[in-house]
């Protein structure tokens, strides 16, 4: 029976092997979609796949039904492979947890629009070696907005009053609270500056990621606001995060 | 069926753990051993048994080895003053093959993989930072895979390495020997080129 070839562009997020010669590949494709495709003989012959299969590239893939629920991978084109990454460790890190947190917030089978052009953008910003700070408060920002769990930042989340300055944040109760509602339990506290910042931020658009610099106060504000609205969606902790920590504390050390 | 015959089922179940071997080929391995004379059968199970029993890693380089130190380790011949970093033991083989290197070697048996949660505690770099801190090595040649991993790996050695003053140098990549540019994917040629040298 003759299956139709479709051709689809993604990026890939992460590739394992499979028996001797084979993967199995993670795409996010432009589409929004997480699926999984299966590359017969990607690690024996070099011809077939060459480095297409390289987490981080963007590709665009030649694809037909296969066994299961794999697609079954006939060709990929390497569009871009994103080799600057590999000159900063931090860069390289940094990629990999933003297509962990792509992976884990759409989840298999899944679908969002926007996502992909969101890691696009990150990815290339990080390969050209642009600022990695501001651009993972970026992606982090809008993952949370495309899925639909982006707090409340400007008003109170449980009665929609005015906020005062500083602000307590609970990602559990939707994200700001004003002083009436504010228990001191469970929150973090924010500055209102900062606040008007991350709304700003996201007004922006992916093609923009390399124009937005924050400040340090900013990003260190947003951190833990961030991490806790993320703990509240992500259904595991991301293995990668753990690796970026650490190699953000030795940096920190360092300096 | 084969559930009549428990010591197959048993063979072909063990034999199916194997990497890239699925049942079908399991079980066609397990017919082949049930053909052969008996003694081929036991040398079989006996070099499986002394494997398990001799074979252990080097303290030094952390090698597949019968003698601690290993005898890469212990080869007077070879050059004290340059490490080949590798990932796993066979890439130890693949350069040792070519006769092109003659100092020591260090294992580190994995490559640094954020996306697996695998970080520098769980491979062997903390053995190969002490071999390096005896002041005796001048160089430190980083040979892991060309990929995001073995990248990632190299990066992180090269920040650990510099402060201390040992010269870190990574392969070369580029063009394989003997082959026409038109069939070598984009990324080699970007490489190759970017990687160019005098002549």
């Amino acid at each position: 029976m003759f299956m139709h070839i479709t051709v689809t562009e993604a990026i890939v997020l992460r590739h394992v092997d499979y028996g001797e010669a084979d993967r199995i590949v993670t795409f996010l494709t432009a589409a929004g979609d997480v699926w999984k495709g299966f590359a017969r003989h990607a690690r024996s012959s070099r011809k077939r796949f060459g480095a297409s299969l390289e987490p981080y590239s963007r590709v665009r893939v030649h694809w037909r039904p296969g066994r299961g629920d794999l697609a079954s991978l006939q060709q990929v084109e390497l569009l871009a492979l994103r080799d600057g990454l590999r000159r900063e460790l931090l860069s390289l890190t940094l990629a990999g947890y933003g297509c962990e947190l792509a992976m884990e917030i759409v989840g298999e089978g899944g679908h969002q629009p926007g996502m992909f052009a969101w890691l696009d953008a990150f990815l290339d910003h990080l390969a050209a070696g642009g600022d990695p700070a501001s651009a993972r408060l970026l992606l982090e920002l809008h993952f949370l907005q495309l899925a639909g769990y982006i707090p409340h930042l400007l008003h109170c989340s449980e009665c929609f009053g005015r906020l005062g300055d500083p602000v307590a944040f609970s990602a559990a109760r939707g994200g700001s609270l004003c002083d009436a509602c504010a228990s001191g339990r469970g929150e973090v506290t924010v500055g209102l500056a900062t606040l008007g910042s991350l709304s700003r931020c996201l007004r922006g658009r992916p093609e923009q990621i390399g124009e937005i610099r924050l400040g340090a106060t900013t990003l260190q504000e947003t951190r833990p606001l961030l991490e806790t609205a993320l703990d509240s969606v992500l259904h595991r902790p991301l293995k990668s995060k753990k690796i970026l920590e650490e190699l953000l504390r030795n940096d920190r050390e360092r300096t | 069926m084969l559930d009549s015959i428990p010591s197959f089922t048993r063979l072909v179940a063990e034999l199916a753990k194997f990497p890239g071997v699925g049942r079908k080929t399991a079980a066609r391995l397990a017919y082949f051993v049930l053909r052969q004379p008996e003694a081929d059968a036991d040398a079989l199970a006996e070099a499986i048994r002394e494997v398990k029993k001799n074979i252990r890693f080097c303290s030094v380089c952390f090698h597949l080895t019968e003698d601690d130190p290993c005898p890469l380790c212990t080869d007077p011949g070879r050059d004290e003053r340059v490490i080949c970093v590798v990932e796993q033991p066979q890439d130890l083989l693949a350069i040792e093959r070519t006769h092109s290197f003659r100092g020591r070697y260090h294992v580190l048996h994995g490559a640094l993989s954020p996306l697996d949660g695998i970080g520098p505690e769980q491979i062997r770099v903390a053995e190969l930072l002490a071999r390096l801190k005896s002041g005796q090595v001048e160089e430190l040649l980083v040979a892991t895979n060309f990929s995001v991993e073995g990248d990632a790996t190299a990066l992180y050695l090269a920040g650990l390495v510099k402060p201390l003053g040992v010269r870190i140098t990574r392969l070369a990549h580029g063009i394989p020997t003997g082959s026409d540019l038109e069939f070598v994917d984009d990324a080699t040629v970007f490489r190759a080129v970017e990687g160019r040298r005098e002549l």
